[in-house]
């Protein structure tokens, strides 16, 4: 085919993804969806390869180059009609990464023949299960995180399958909220085969699998030239999850995370063997979870332009042990395996290809959400009248630090690696939430200290104006903190307290643990810092003034950059002066 | 003042871009006058002068002659890019002072999530200079802490003792009660005297901590450079003799007199491509093209806007180099998709457009400045969309040979392609980039592309123009008079404008009309002087959303008056999101008053010398998308309104060309638009 079509089919296919995305937004109901851009889309030849992606969210693209296959083959492709669209969101029955992401997947037929796959995903804001917002780690099994979707046609002929629809949507919580979703998602899909179709009849079948043939192994190509510059070698790291700290009998013993990493040639190889089993409560990855974890760090460590598509994952290869934590099975729970696991895989891999590519990796980082879930009722009259809401429950993620990298310091409190999902204003969670925030700021001295420092934390500290409410967290590293890379020092770990009106202070967990908290209490939410770069005896003096000058770091970090007392007091003195 | 110039009167639009400053000169007999000057990047203020002098010559007119100079420039948004703007610092409420680097904590550029070594942009106030002070509002804007007036003095005392030139006062909840903020600045004021001070309340009274502290330190922070700029350009023009009116172009597509956008520089960010958007309006006006899709071709970049029912799309926030900026602006897409981008191919054999850019300097290849990578101008050269030796009326010789060399180096050689069929490929591309960018623009809105009409205008915009309505099956493109030059023109047709906000936070349902009017009328009050005793046009809007929704939607006050608040909300709810919720409260954010002025001029400009019976001048061999062709070459100064022809054409002008193909019509109307018809 003559290049100028395969651009045009090229970028059309980029363009698909971005159009679908876009029609999602405009009508989905959940505000995650449509304000916080938590949803994907893509475009999958008939093979069910990814093709094109937009520029959304990583852990949902990653994972659909299993679930979309996952869904196809559960339906059989000669079942599958114009007009049909396949819903699932099960980790065990669709390849699903965590049971809030709902995807549909549609074939693209023309004239009688698949074409191409299409599919959306949404991050639902409930799928019902054991609490409000279907987001807590303390679930005893899958079932407890909300409805089990596998997966089953939704749509046939163009129209909803009626019994499917009521039964998915009496499961949640919020059903209207969520029959705008699915409508959402279906426009999405639509979109997609429509402008699939209009692409074929301008420029035929044949052109457009051969425009995506050559777009995979296009991507293909670049990446195992870019692989093959990684020397070749074994590398090797492991590191410790914590448990889910759940009542009396839980398990209490942290969970062994382990690889083994062999570069030969133009292809890599990712073994896992020697990470822990599964375990209980939602910290569990299902494969497709370990696969984008992996598949993340890959891109990330070798050319980021490279077009995203299936075709740059052909050249890795990933085993993980059945049954372990990195390949759950049934019936473990998953839902914060996708936002708190899957960052500390990414942070081990890191860490083992450290050697490898020094300068493409980065000092350990917040990768997770850390998302801080209050619920209870509203005592405000003035402000239940406007919102309509008596019980109000919030979940919110919170910034970290991003690790340093080989020639600049880490970046302060940002979502990093497989999530972005962003923060409500301030005021606008004192308009809605019975909560009063005292203080959002950044955190001296929780970046580690390095050659280039690791980017700081953020602290929320609310005062609670609930009568009374419940307080969890979905967070990591309130055990281990973020490790520097190349000598740099680790970053601050995980904090979470409640100061109540009698003076004590309880100390709330990473993970698991509901706190009740009442009227006056103060919450203080502190995500993980991350790990500095570099040995900090060699950070440049210049940089480190700066650094105090703008209290990103105190006096009390001048020993870790190997200051004496007085050297450290001399420059203490120069900071003061300018 | 009139909207025509009165015998041997004119009236000037400069437009200072980052390579060339632009002036157009409207003359007494509706003639337009043109002269392109490069900037002067170490002071603006000279190369703005030097052309004003050019154009004089050119059209042969005294400087005391010229009643009207409209201005617009890039300097504002050069200084936020590069962190030039002077040295800030920000006093706001104790416990957030980090907001301002916080942002909403994600990656709201989402340039590459999956960039490990990515740049977070420098925060736009060094935290040294953020100072924190005791007091608080809650929610409903009632005091909780009352401000620490020691506090203050203390800050006050801190910022002495530096260079800090400028001060932003920002505040917790301070849109819902201003008291705090005006005694703080107050204070501020008095005790730093000389020193830029401004209030969130005063620059965007509106709720989001974040977006609101970026847009006041952003006014803050171009406070004093602005201010200097505007007094020195006033002056220096005076010195050459001009005796006329200056005035300002701000990002929604009006003019303000110097002392406004003094105080208000945040409204000058996006002043450029406003003017193009507000020469279009303009056109429109007459030709009763009411929906356009605008597309802006220069040198580094392709600019999206458009305008429905004859009025500008806009936005009340963007991102400025991923800053916040929240001011009404002219809603523009722009993607790294220029004349002067840069074609390469990847390790792959992918080929890929920009983002980097050989800019004017040293331009494409074909300049021969040095150039040597090929750029889609050297590509369109090499297939006769652009004439080596007619380019710039001749007076700017295109170098083909070098342009062939760079083409066949980077792109045909390692693809195994003839030069021009790699020429074609990058051609391709751009173009297939570009659509993109106008169907997103369409389909983000909520609006069917098929039925705008394309606008286009920039240097190299013509030159794309048909293929791209042809891809997205639009019917019409538009190329207006001096399209090299547009954004200059909007200076001189535009109207005043001044828009204002205030927060108003309540329920629809517990809002009485008549309280709802007196809000109005008090944020109407000032704009009535605004415009020198010329009684402004005033337009009510108003922000609503749902309760628990995030965002707010911009809406027309409705002729129904209140009553038809929420019916209209929930049109545009509807339009936007595609859904309605008739059971949920709606709440009214802010109200917002547009006041304008008509006195841009208005006219139809006059030919200097069409031609009595127009005909090619030439024949070019062309290398179109299916081969190659010869085809017959008109000039477009010689045709005259009323003349139509048809493809396969070319039509070029000064600085830009046409291709038709075959079936296409062009007819030149009475306000001197090429209009085709596909």
């Amino acid at each position: 085919m003559d290049i100028v079509t395969y651009e045009i089919l090229r970028n059309g296919l980029y363009a698909t993804a971005r159009e679908m995305k876009i029609a999602m937004m405009r009508t989905a109901g959940s505000p995650i969806v449509h304000s916080g851009g938590d949803a994907s889309a893509a475009v999958f030849d008939a093979e069910c390869q990814l093709v094109a992606q937009g520029n959304d969210i990583p852990t949902m693209l990653g994972s659909a180059v299993i679930s979309t296959k996952a869904s196809v083959d559960a339906i059989g492709r000669d079942r599958l009609r114009p007009g049909d669209v396949i819903i699932s969101n099960d980790a065990y029955l669709g390849g699903g990464n965590h049971q809030p992401d709902i995807q549909f997947t549609r074939p693209v037929f023309v004239e009688g023949e698949i074409v191409a796959f299409v599919m959306t995903r949404g991050h639902w804001t409930d799928i019902g299960g054991q609490a409000p917002g279907s987001y807590t780690c303390m679930t005893w099994d899958i079932f407890a995180e909300g409805i089990r979707i596998p997966p089953v046609l939704l749509y046939r002929d163009e129209t909803p399958v009626q019994d499917v629809l009521t039964l998915i949507v009496q499961n949640t919580r919020e059903t209207e909220v969520r029959m705008l979703d699915i409508q959402a998602q279906y426009a999405g899909c639509f979109v997609g085969d429509r402008r699939i179709a209009s692409m074929v009849r301008k420029y035929g079948k044949d052109a457009l699998k051969q425009a995506m043939a050559r777009a995979l192994d296009h991507s293909e190509r670049l990446m195992r030239e870019a692989i093959r510059a990684i020397p070749d070698g074994v590398y090797e790291a492991e590191d410790r999850l914590e448990p889910v700290a759940g009542p009396p009998g839980w398990p209490t013993a942290e969970i062994p995370l382990k690889v083994r990493i062999i570069k030969q040639g133009d292809g890599i190889h990712f073994d896992y063997a020697g990470t822990g089993s599964q375990t209980r409560g939602g910290i569990n990855c299902p494969f497709s979870v370990t696969c984008n974890s992996t598949w993340f760090t890959v891109k990330a460590i070798t050319d980021v332009s490279i077009p995203i598509n299936q075709g740059c994952y052909r050249p890795v290869s990933i085993a993980a042990p059945e049954g372990s934590i990195v390949n759950a099975r049934f019936p473990a729970s998953v839902v914060a395996g996708n936002t708190e696991t899957s960052p500390r895989i990414i942070d081990m891999l890191l860490r083992a290809l450290a050697p490898a590519v020094p300068k493409r990796v980065v000092g350990q980082s917040n990768g997770g959400a850390n998302s801080g879930v209050f619920g209870g009722m509203d005592p405000d009259e003035a402000r239940v009248a406007r919102t309509r809401r008596r019980y109000v429950g919030t979940v919110e993620p919170h910034a970290g630090g991003m690790g340093a990298r080989a020639d600049k310091d880490g970046v302060n409190g940002v979502r990093v690696y497989v999530g972005n999902a962003g923060s409500t204003a301030v005021e606008i969670t004192e308009q809605t939430t019975p909560l009063l925030v005292q203080e959002w700021s950044l955190v001296p001295d929780s970046g580690g200290a390095g050659e280039y420092r690791g980017g700081l934390t953020s602290r929320r500290v609310y005062r609670v104006g609930y009568e009374e409410a419940t307080y969890t967290v979905c967070g990591e590293r309130g055990i281990h903190p973020p490790l520097g890379q190349f000598g740099g020092l680790a970053g601050s770990m995980f904090h979470s307290e409640v100061r109540r009106g009698d003076g004590s202070v309880a100390k709330v967990p990473a993970k698991g643990s509901v706190e009740i908290v009442t009227k006056g209490d103060v919450v203080v939410l502190q995500p993980p810092g991350s790990g500095g770069y570099g040995d900090p005896h060699r950070r440049d003096r210049a940089r480190l003034l700066e650094d105090l000058r703008d209290g990103y770091v105190t006096g009390a970090a001048l020993s870790d950059y190997g200051l004496s007392p007085a050297e450290a007091e001399a420059l203490l003195a120069e900071a003061a002066h300018g | 003042m009139d909207n025509r110039n009165r015998q041997g009167e004119a009236r000037i639009g400069i437009d200072v871009g980052g390579t060339f400053t632009d002036v157009v000169l409207i003359d007494g007999a509706d003639r337009v006058h043109t002269v392109k000057v490069p900037t002067t990047p170490a002071d603006r203020v000279q190369g703005a002068v030097a052309g004003f002098q050019a154009v004089l010559r050119v059209a042969d007119v005294k400087a005391e002659k010229v009643t009207f100079i409209g201005h617009g420039s890039t300097m504002a948004t050069n200084m936020v890019v590069e962190g030039t703007g002077a040295r800030t610092a920000l006093v706001t409420t104790k416990g957030f002072r980090d907001v301002l680097e916080l942002r909403r904590i994600s990656r709201h550029d989402r340039a590459d999530l999956y960039d490990l070594l990515f740049d977070n942009p420098r925060p736009l106030v060094r935290r040294r200079d953020r100072f924190e002070v005791t007091e608080r509002l809650n929610w409903r804007g009632e005091v909780e802490t009352p401000l620490e007036i020691t506090e203050l003095a203390q800050i006050a005392d801190a910022i002495a003792r530096t260079d800090i030139a400028a001060v932003a006062v920002c505040f917790l909840h301070a849109f819902l009660n201003p008291a705090h903020e005006r005694q703080a600045a107050e204070f501020l004021a008095e005790r730093l005297p000389g020193r830029f001070v401004t209030t969130s309340t005063e620059v965007n009274p509106e709720i989001g901590e974040y977006e609101r502290t970026s847009t006041t330190v952003m006014n803050a922070m171009l406070g004093p450079v602005c201010a200097r700029y505007i007094e020195r350009l006033g002056g220096a023009l005076q010195e050459k003799g001009f005796r006329g009116e200056l005035a300002f172009m701000q990002s929604n597509g009006g003019l303000a007199a110097p002392a406004q956008v003094a105080a208000r520089p945040v409204m000058l960010l996006e002043s450029g491509p406003a003017g193009g958007v507000s020469a279009a309006l303009r056109l429109g006006e007459g030709s009763g093209i009411g929906d356009v899709i605008l597309g802006d071709m220069g040198g580094t970049t392709f600019d999206v806007s458009l305008i429905r029912e004859g009025r500008p799309e806009l936005r009340t926030s963007s991102l400025l180099h991923s800053y916040t900026v929240r001011a009404p602006t002219i809603d523009i897409d722009s993607i790294g998709a220029g004349g002067g981008s840069i074609a390469w191919i990847d390790a792959g054999g992918g080929v890929r457009i920009g983002p980097r850019s050989a800019g004017a300097d040293p331009g494409p290849a074909c300049y021969g400045r040095g150039g040597t990578r090929p750029t889609v101008t050297d590509c369109n050269l090499v297939l006769g969309y652009i004439d080596p030796d007619t380019f710039l009326e001749g007076s700017f010789r295109l170098d083909l040979e070098a342009a062939r060399r760079a083409i066949a180096t980077d792109i045909a050689e390692p693809l195994r392609l003839t030069v021009e069929e790699a020429a074609r490929t990058v051609r391709a591309v751009a173009n297939a980039l570009m659509a993109q960018a106008m169907r997103l623009m369409t389909v983000e809105r909520g609006y069917d592309p098929r039925e705008f009409a394309y606008l286009c205008y920039g240097g190299a915009g013509p030159v794309h123009a048909i293929d791209l309505a042809r891809e997205l099956e639009m019917r019409h493109v538009v190329v207006p008079p001096v399209p090299g030059l547009f954004s200059a023109l909007g200076m001189v047709v535009a109207d005043r404008q001044t828009d204002r906000q205030a927060a108003v936070e309540r329920e629809l349902d517990s809002l009485p009309a008549a309280e709802l009017d007196a809000m109005y009328a008090a944020l109407e009050r000032p704009l009535h002087e605004e415009f020198g005793g010329i009684p402004p046009k005033l337009r009510r809007r108003l922000d609503c959303r749902y309760a628990g929704q995030p965002d707010a939607i911009s809406i027309d006050f409705p002729a129904e008056g209140h009553a038809g608040i929420r019916a209209a909300f929930e049109v545009a709810h509807q339009r936007h999101w595609n859904f309605t919720k008739p059971d949920q409260t709606v709440l009214v954010n802010n109200i917002r008053a547009e006041a304008r002025a008509g006195t841009g001029w208005r006219g139809a400009l006059r030919q200097h010398h069409p031609a009595e019976a127009p005909a090619p001048w030439k024949r070019r061999r062309l290398v179109l998308q299916d081969g190659p062709q010869e085809l017959p070459v008109w000039r477009r100064r010689d045709l005259p309104p009323g003349f139509a022809l048809q493809g396969p054409a070319v039509i070029e002008e000064q600085s830009s060309c046409i291709v038709l193909g075959a079936g296409d019509t062009a007819r030149v109307d009475e306000h001197f638009n090429l209009v085709v018809e596909l």
